[in-house]
């Protein structure tokens, strides 16, 4: 565990900051379950889904399994890491006055 | 084996060696040993979690249940794919930010128990040996396909389980954390360009990617059975009628296919190899940047690797003709091992090159994958259980060598496990016998560890015994349910116990709740929350990083100055 680096922050600035950051997370997990299990229930329910032919000969559900999943999972995560990211430099980060980290991230040993 | 085959895979182990070497541990502590003194930048990290993640299930299994299965098959790719989006959400940032060494120390420290630490180690180390099982198998069919030699009277398949498991174990014990994560990297962009190398090549050579699809969607699913003849695969979502390629039903009903993705997307937060990679990352928000870079990097990986199984199953059949080899490898031009798909299609369009291009990506996912799952055994039997329990006064030297020491004992037990299986026992029972087995080690993962890892992270009433009690009933429960799965019938019943998950998980959490509500939780659980949830421990590490690179940037000026009055 790191040593004393949370003594910057008040434990309810913290909490508060968690709390946010658990409904947008719970939230985000919500709509991941739903697209998940939309695709079992719409090869059970809808022909169209699993017949039709699209994009060459691709049905719509063998195109969201072969691209359209994948592009789902980055965009859903791409705008989780933004907002969550936004609530810590807004609820915790922007109440200091050192305040973010502005330009790239000197952290790390970049390739 | 060829020259060309011999020249490729000759030249990446010197690649990987020569990285091993130049990137080994700077110094002696268990820091640089187990986290790379965690100044891992965030595209390095990315491509090295990458390497340690896309194993042979990806490289190789997901692939070769494409072309056994079709549709269904995906469900593997979308799975592994899907597996960083709760990471991303619930575990990066606050892991990171708490800052340990292993999954084990991170639930010990956080609720206060040498219990949990130690039951952790127990889960871990079945998560650990479930996951490199594969992997051997994995590495003893590339090597039965690229080299087909065994060396000291030993079959093809066990020189590449026994080969490729001690040259990973050499570069783990040598290179530990740091230069595991550079030959890591490297790794994943050799793979990637391998997939991408092939995919082009057949995209080049005139396969459409969609007519591919229909083409083999107008025919019933065929795969060879157990009296060595074809069969038609039968619809698990309207039985009587034959599966179809281009549309599921071929292996997993409605619930299967839910259970095969809630297993495999649960699991990844419990894999021990990957979570400890977050660790090495310098900031909790770095951690999360990462997981967006792999969340990016698996969806080109899986679709490619979708794509060429599919390409697979429509070029082989029409090759036999041309390529007099295949003939002793498929039956009616199906391939009697679907994770022959990738190599054959290697070897199809680039000769022995080609082949060996492609066995070799294999190797490189097979081996990278070991290296992860060896630091991570290392950490959690060196640092959790010998450091804490057998000799807590042990030096750095002594920590690190009982790490190097435990990477020896569990590649030896792996490779052991390896050399009793035989893929083609299994091809009838599984899609991909490689991805099947992966399966197992994310299900008792996401069973016993995420419920109780996600608690402890997001729930300030977890208690020690109520992690215990939910790592306990979730392995027990997984285990169970997937030991029965394999003596069941079929149906509905088979389904949810072979990806016990979805029933597993949910009662190792309720476990949990309800003892850590009967109990107390630990009394620094504020400060914990304080270094988890907040950002000083991250505004503390890039302060710091500005300061070091103002310094290098001051001391270079320096010399400059010098350098022009001399």
């Amino acid at each position: 565990m790191e040593d004393d680096v949370g003594a910057q922050h008040t434990p309810a600035e913290v909490d508060a900051t968690f709390r946010t950051l658990r409904r947008v997370a719970v939230g985000y997990f919500v709509v991941f379950l739903l697209a998940v299990a939309a695709f079992p229930v719409l090869s059970l329910t809808l022909d169209w889904w699993s017949q039709a032919r699209l994009a060459g000969g691709m049905s719509p559900g063998f195109l969201v399994a072969a691209f359209g999943l994948y592009l789902f999972f980055a965009v859903l995560g791409i705008a989780a890491a933004r907002l969550s990211s936004a609530v810590e430099h807004r609820m915790l980060d922007g109440t200091r006055d050192d305040g973010p980290a502005i330009g790239p991230d000197p952290t790390g040993e970049h390739p | 084996m060829t020259g060309p085959s011999a020249l490729t895979l000759a030249g990446v182990l010197i690649l990987l060696t020569v990285v091993a070497v130049v990137m080994r541990p700077r110094g002696t502590s268990t820091v640089d040993f187990y986290l790379a003194g965690q100044r891992v930048g965030v595209a390095t990290n990315a491509w090295a979690i990458c390497g340690d993640y896309f194993s042979a299930a990806s490289f190789l299994g997901v692939a070769a249940a494409v072309y056994a299965t079709g549709l269904d098959g995906a469900w593997y790719a979308v799975g592994f794919a899907a597996g960083f989006v709760p990471v991303l959400l619930f575990v990066a940032a606050p892991l990171r930010r708490f800052g340990e060494f292993s999954i084990p120390d991170f639930l010990g420290r956080r609720l206060g128990s040498e219990k949990v630490r130690l039951v952790a180690v127990g889960v871990v180390q079945l998560v650990i040996l479930s996951y490199l099982v594969p992997q051997a198998v994995g590495s003893g069919i590339t090597w039965e396909l690229l080299v087909g030699s065994g060396l000291f009277g030993l079959s093809p398949y066990a020189t590449g389980i026994l080969v490729s498991t001690a040259v990973v174990t050499g570069l783990v014990a040598f290179g530990g954390m740091r230069g595991t994560t550079w030959t890591q990297a490297v790794q994943f962009l050799l793979l990637l360009c391998a997939l991408i190398w092939l995919a082009a090549t057949v995209v080049g050579e005139g396969f459409h990617y969609g007519d591919a699809v229909a083409d083999l969607s107008a025919a019933p699913l065929e795969n060879p059975a157990d009296d060595g003849a074809l069969a038609t695969e039968q619809n698990a979502l309207h039985p009587g009628d034959p599966a179809v390629f281009g549309q599921p039903g071929a292996r997993y009903g409605g619930l299967g296919q839910f259970a095969l993705i809630v297993t495999l997307a649960m699991g990844t937060a419990g894999l021990p190899h990957v979570m400890n990679r977050y660790f090495t990352s310098p900031t909790g928000g770095a951690a999360r940047t990462t997981t967006v870079w792999v969340l990016c990097l698996a969806g080109i990986f899986y679709s490619l690797a979708v794509m060429l199984g599919t390409a697979a199953r429509e070029i082989v059949p029409t090759a036999v003709a041309d390529h007099p080899w295949l003939a002793e490898l498929t039956v009616d031009g199906v391939l009697r091992v679907p994770e022959h798909a990738l190599p054959v299609l290697g070897r199809i369009y680039g000769g022995d090159t080609g082949m060996g291009v492609i066995a070799a990506g294999a190797l490189i996912a097979v081996m990278s994958t070991i290296a992860g799952l060896l630091l991570a055994a290392a950490a959690s039997w060196g640092h959790d259980v010998y450091e804490r329990h057998i000799n807590p006064r042990a030096t750095q030297r002594q920590a690190v060598l009982a790490g190097r020491i435990t990477t020896l004992v569990t590649a030896c037990a792996a490779a052991g496990l390896g050399l009793t299986l035989r893929p083609e026992t299994f091809a009838t029972a599984t899609p991909s016998i490689v991805a099947t087995m992966v399966t197992w080690a994310f299900a008792v993962a996401g069973s016993a560890l995420t419920p109780v890892f996600l608690l402890a992270i997001w729930w300030p009433r977890s208690t020690a015994a109520g992690a215990v009690a939910g790592m306990v009933t979730g392995m027990v429960v997984a285990v169970a349910m997937f030991t029965a799965g394999l003596f069941a019938a079929g149906g509905l019943l088979r389904e949810a116990l072979v990806t016990p998950t979805l029933v597993a998980a949910p009662l190792a959490a309720a476990v949990a709740v309800v003892v850590s509500l009967r109990t107390s939780p630990p009394p620094d659980v504020e400060k914990s929350w304080l270094i988890m949830h907040g950002t000083a421990a991250d505004r503390h590490a890039e302060r710091l990083a500005r300061l070091v690179v103002a310094e290098n940037r001051r001391r270079r000026a320096d010399r400059r100055q010098r350098r022009a009055r001399g």
